[in-house]
């Protein structure tokens, strides 16, 4: 400080000095023509910043203060739209979980009564399916019982023509066959014996 | 503390090297103290070389704002020369200008650093400086001029910074040319300057003062309120005190600038050299050279920007005042 101080003191001594040789401190005389200059110079200034570049500035910072504010409320109208549509979303999730829930259990349930239908159904289905088989081996059972029948009437013609030396006629072979056969059990082959 | 500072020296001490060790153990402090010792260490030992040649008469560091004639325009008594001042005030209006038009033409949505800048300052002057003091219509009117005050003043401020050929009474040679040597100047640096603006100023916030208020009122508005029951006579003695504030303006609003960038031209002078040169030490250079830097950055960093802020305050405050309802 004293030496900032010392300087000062030497500074403005310098002026003086120089002022006295000059007959007044040019530093500190202000001069008519410097001042029109500067009044010429800073007015003209001022007229150009004032027609192109302040209005210019305000207009642009204008346009981005519009701008932000735009985009503000723009950003708060699509939160509000944001916000409705995942409200929405959510409510729609929600019920379309519940009729995912609803599907789910119908099916469920279709699923247990078909099964049980396709259960009465096989059940019944075997059991037509047995039935018919019982009738089939009844039916060839009977079938074979005749064919049995015939074979033990040819065979019997046949021994008694043999034992007789004699042919019988159609009738009397008939006859016998079936008196013969009349006396033989057949009911064992057929199965019915034994159930008998 | 010490350990952080430590640190970085010992990692930067070259691999291997024996004073690595012994210069990372060194305390702040210690370094301090030698980085001291060596700067007047070499003063001393500059003073031991070159000893004292006496004062130099033959310097006079005040010729640097000496302003020679260079082109001669004489109207009558009104001397309107080209001189040093006058191609700083030609230098700073054009930079003004150009510097804000060009950046008005080109403001973009998403601004560089160089527009975000600007817009930062029209932003001050527009909401800090004028906003505060002045109402809707007088802001409207008066923001281009104060306005112009703040950009102007500071441009005028901060090419006094730059070093300019403009030192006509020492020239060098350069292929056979004499070129000017290079100096620091600043147009504020000159009363002329800063009186003619607060005399603007000053003109201006009492016409506004008289239009807003009538002449009576105004003029009564210079008293401070609460002195409605005094006598008249201590009345009188008051508004003579007002009175007399209101011409110290014109003094403490041009001084102010002016004072402010002659003497940081004044300790840049000196501290690079003027003040070896004038007293004929030259290890007194070696001292005040540091002390150089430090002040320019304190003037290009904070004093040309606040004194152009100050004077367009002040401004804005006066013509504020004098159009605001009570005083």
């Amino acid at each position: 400080m004293l030496e900032l101080g010392h300087i000062s003191t030497a500074a403005l001594s310098l002026a003086a000095e120089s002022g006295k040789e000059e007959g007044g401190s040019f530093l500190v005389s202000p001069g008519i023509g410097l001042m029109i200059w500067t009044l010429i110079l800073f007015g003209f200034t001022m007229w150009v910043l004032s027609k192109l570049a302040f209005p210019k500035i305000q207009e642009a910072l204008d346009r981005r203060a519009k701008t932000i504010a735009e985009s503000i409320e723009a950003a708060e109208r699509q939160r509000k739209e944001s916000d409705e549509l995942l409200s929405e979303y959510r409510a729609r999730l929600a019920e379309a979980r519940e009729q995912a829930d609803d599907i789910m259990a119908r099916a469920r349930k279709a699923a247990e009564t078909a099964e049980a239908e396709a259960t009465v159904s096989g059940r019944e289905k075997r059991e037509e399916l047995v039935e018919a088989a019982k009738r089939d081996i009844e039916a060839e059972t009977r079938r074979s019982l005749d064919q049995i029948r015939q074979e033990v009437a040819d065979l019997t013609v046949l021994a008694t023509e043999k034992v007789t030396r004699k042919s019988l006629n159609p009738d009397d072979q008939k006859r016998l066959v079936e008196e013969a056969l009349a006396e033989v059990d057949f009911s064992a082959l057929s199965g019915k014996g034994s159930q008998n | 503390m010490s350990s952080a500072v430590a640190e970085p020296s010992t990692q930067a001490a070259p691999a291997g090297s024996p004073e690595a060790p012994k210069s990372g153990g060194l305390s702040t402090k210690a370094k301090v103290l030698i980085g001291i010792g060596v700067y007047l260490g070499i003063a001393i030992l500059l003073l031991l070389i070159f000893g004292n040649d006496g004062k130099n008469e033959a310097f006079k560091p005040q010729n640097e704002f000496k302003l020679e004639e260079w082109i001669g325009i004489h109207l009558g008594p009104i001397d309107l020369s080209i001189n040093k001042a006058v191609l700083y005030l030609f230098i700073a209006s054009g930079l003004t200008i150009w510097a804000m038009t060009w950046i008005a033409k080109r403001m973009q949505q998403k601004p560089n650093r160089v527009q975000t800048a600007v817009e930062v300052a029209y932003d001050m002057t527009k909401n800090t400086i004028v906003g505060p003091s002045l109402d809707k219509n007088m802001a409207k009117r008066w923001f281009p001029f104060i306005a112009t005050v703040f950009f102007w003043i500071w441009f005028s401020n901060m090419i006094g910074f730059l070093p300019l050929p403009t030192n006509t009474e020492h020239t060098f040679s350069v292929f056979g040319l004499e070129i000017p040597s290079f100096a620091i100047y600043a147009a504020t640096a000159n009363l002329s300057i800063p009186l003619v603006l607060t005399l603007v100023v000053w003109i201006s916030y009492h016409v506004e003062g008289i239009r807003a208020k009538g002449l009576v009122k105004y003029l009564a508005s210079w008293l401070p309120p609460g002195l409605e029951d005094m006598n008249p006579i201590a009345k009188a003695f008051i508004f003579a005190i007002e009175a007399i504030s209101h011409f110290a303006r014109l003094i403490s609003l041009s001084v102010r600038l002016f004072a402010n960038i002659l003497a940081g031209h004044l300790l840049l002078l000196f501290m690079g050299g003027g003040l070896a040169v004038l007293l004929g030490i030259a290890a007194l250079g070696a001292l005040t050279f540091p002390l150089a830097f430090f002040f320019f950055i304190l003037e290009v960093g904070l004093i040309a920007t606040l004194q152009a802020f100050i004077f367009a305050t002040l401004t804005a405050i006066y013509l504020g005042g004098a159009t605001s309802a009570s005083h």
